[in-house]
């Protein structure tokens, strides 16, 4: 597929989310309601802690701002993806999306990474209503290495959720994984306290998870401006989670979506 | 040369209960809506497919559009394998479901065209014009700009034949195309199908109207339980065409007995 075919359907997609958001007023005032009052509890969380508890040797509300604020975007991220296969299967639009002319793995693809790029700015948005709220910014972060470590985050949310959305395709329960994601997991990944402080087994399988080593890798970076050199078992260990699940969910998910067109249950839900 | 071949092509469709139903009456088992059918549209032609409920009208319209893969046999869309070849065979095809709300429902009609021609590959530089133009053709040129979650069943049908046309397809897929449509719209659907062929393009219509088989149709089959049970040329005459159907099918015409006297 030629690249300016790619991106004008990639801006086919973007628009269409584009307006459907506008068009829903009252859920954008609503989502950047509950944004701010989730920066609210945290920052008054960090101070009833007090400013003795300095996990991994940062203050402790923005330890809370970069885990919480990039748990939820990858979370929501993949939740995108199930999202979009579900609405597409209740109206029944699924179907017709499958019969153009765009090969339905790019489809899928491309209407999450538009998904992505709304929930990029919310996350900014966050992380600088967060940063104002402590009044302070971080001293010396290493941006090109928090660029490189949320790519590699993205990538490998990307491949979670088509992971998901195989799921709903196969079983019409994708949900199941996400909110195994969603609260299954979340008190392993170190998002609210450092993992250091779980017993051993479940350090064990908290290392087994790539979100965990996204939000070690990005307070790294972000609030003690670490170099290459020391982020590299991280970056390391999220480029091999990248390259393992991406090529494996694309596979499974057009086995799936081949399989659903052999059974003609792909517009289930 | 013939635009759309199905040869023995069968279609089972696998029901599998669910997993804890020890409480349920669901059972798992399989349905044949299509066995062993054989059939080809010429280019440029338009093939209608008549039969009751559940005699398999769909299911061929979604195997030619790739929407669903056969368990036997093969179906060939401009010399292409559905089931090899399915993106060169989605180039070519144009399909309008019979799902009224396949629709993204706060984008206007023509937001909507446009979102479904881009992944159409409809180039950028003549989008708007042919929008614009497919919009008139269909009849909802005044709805425009309207969201189309304000849309009438109608509407929305049509919308659905604009979205199939706009990629200026070789092959158009109608399923009940004037389901929702009034007697004057449809009349005017009907006109708009007898051009098509002379635009080259090959269509291939389920319905369960006579009116419309004998108004819009170069020739008919008709599928009774999965089964192909006649085939033929169409005269245009309605009566001609239901006496066909009735004799095919084995039903009864009721109708029939509407209007003879029971003494």
């Amino acid at each position: 597929m030629k690249l300016a075919g790619l991106l004008d359907k990639m801006l086919a997609i973007a628009r269409r989310d584009l307006l459907t958001a506008i068009r829903y007023r009252i859920g954008f005032l609503v989502g950047a309601a509950g944004a701010l009052a989730e920066l609210a509890a945290f920052y008054y969380l960090s101070r009833a802690v007090g400013p003795g508890f300095r996990p991994d040797g940062v203050e402790y509300f923005p330890f809370l701002l970069v885990g919480t604020g990039l748990y939820t975007f990858l979370v929501v991220g993949i939740n995108a993806f199930l999202h979009i296969v579900q609405e597409a299967q209740q109206t029944g639009s699924l179907e017709v999306l499958m019969t153009t002319s765009t090969p339905a793995p790019v489809l899928v693809f491309l209407s999450a990474m538009s998904a992505f790029a709304g929930n990029t700015l919310q996350l900014l948005f966050y992380l600088g209503g967060g940063l104002l709220l402590a009044g302070s910014l971080p001293a010396s972060p290493n941006i090109p290495g928090c660029i490189v470590i949320f790519g590699l985050s993205v990538v490998i949310a990307v491949a979670i959720g088509i992971l998901a959305a195989a799921l709903q395709l196969a079983i019409q329960k994708g949900s199941a994984l996400v909110w195994l994601l969603g609260s299954g997991i979340w008190f392993m990944t170190g998002t609210l306290f450092p993992v250091t402080t779980l017993p051993k087994p479940l350090r064990l399988l908290a290392d087994l998870i790539p979100i965990t080593h996204s939000l070690k890798a990005m307070r790294l970076a972000l609030l003690q401006g670490a170099g290459f050199f020391s982020l590299g078992t991280e970056l390391v260990i999220l480029a091999l989670f990248s390259c393992v699940l991406l090529p494996m969910s694309l596979w499974i998910f057009s086995s799936t979506l081949r399989r659903a067109r052999l059974e003609g249950t792909l517009s289930f839900y | 040369m013939d635009s759309i071949v199905l040869e023995s092509v069968s279609k089972i469709f696998r029901h599998r209960p669910a997993l804890f139903n020890w409480m349920g009456r669901e059972r798992g088992g399989e349905t044949r809506a299509l066995d062993n059918i054989s059939l080809t549209v010429g280019s440029g032609r338009v093939l209608v497919l008549l039969g009751p409920n559940g005699s398999g009208k769909t299911t061929t319209l979604k195997l030619v559009s790739t929407m669903l893969l056969p368990d036997a046999g093969h179906v060939l869309v401009e010399g292409a394998d559905t089931r090899t070849r399915p993106n060169q065979v989605r180039k070519q095809v144009g399909f309008a479901i019979a799902n009224e709300r396949s629709f993204f429902p706060r984008l206007s009609a023509r937001e909507n065209l446009d979102f479904f021609a881009a992944l159409d590959d409809v180039p950028r530089s003549s989008r708007a014009e042919w929008i614009q133009a497919t919009l008139e053709r269909t009849g909802l040129v005044e709805a425009t700009d309207t969201l189309v979650m304000k849309f009438s069943s109608g509407m929305y049908q049509r919308l659905g034949i604009a979205r199939a046309l706009i990629k200026q397809p070789s092959i158009l897929l109608l399923d009940e195309p004037t389901r929702s449509l009034d007697p004057a719209a449809a009349n005017h659907f009907w006109n708009l199908v007898r051009e098509l062929p002379e635009q080259g393009c090959t269509v291939m219509l389920a319905t369960h109207s006579f009116s419309e088989a004998a108004a819009v149709g170069d020739s008919v089959a008709v599928l009774h339980r999965g089964a192909l049970a006649a085939s033929g040329r169409l005269s245009g005459d309605v009566e001609e065409l239901r006496a066909f159907y009735f004799q095919a099918t084995g039903e009864m015409d009721e109708t029939m007995e509407l209007v003879t006297p029971r003494w």
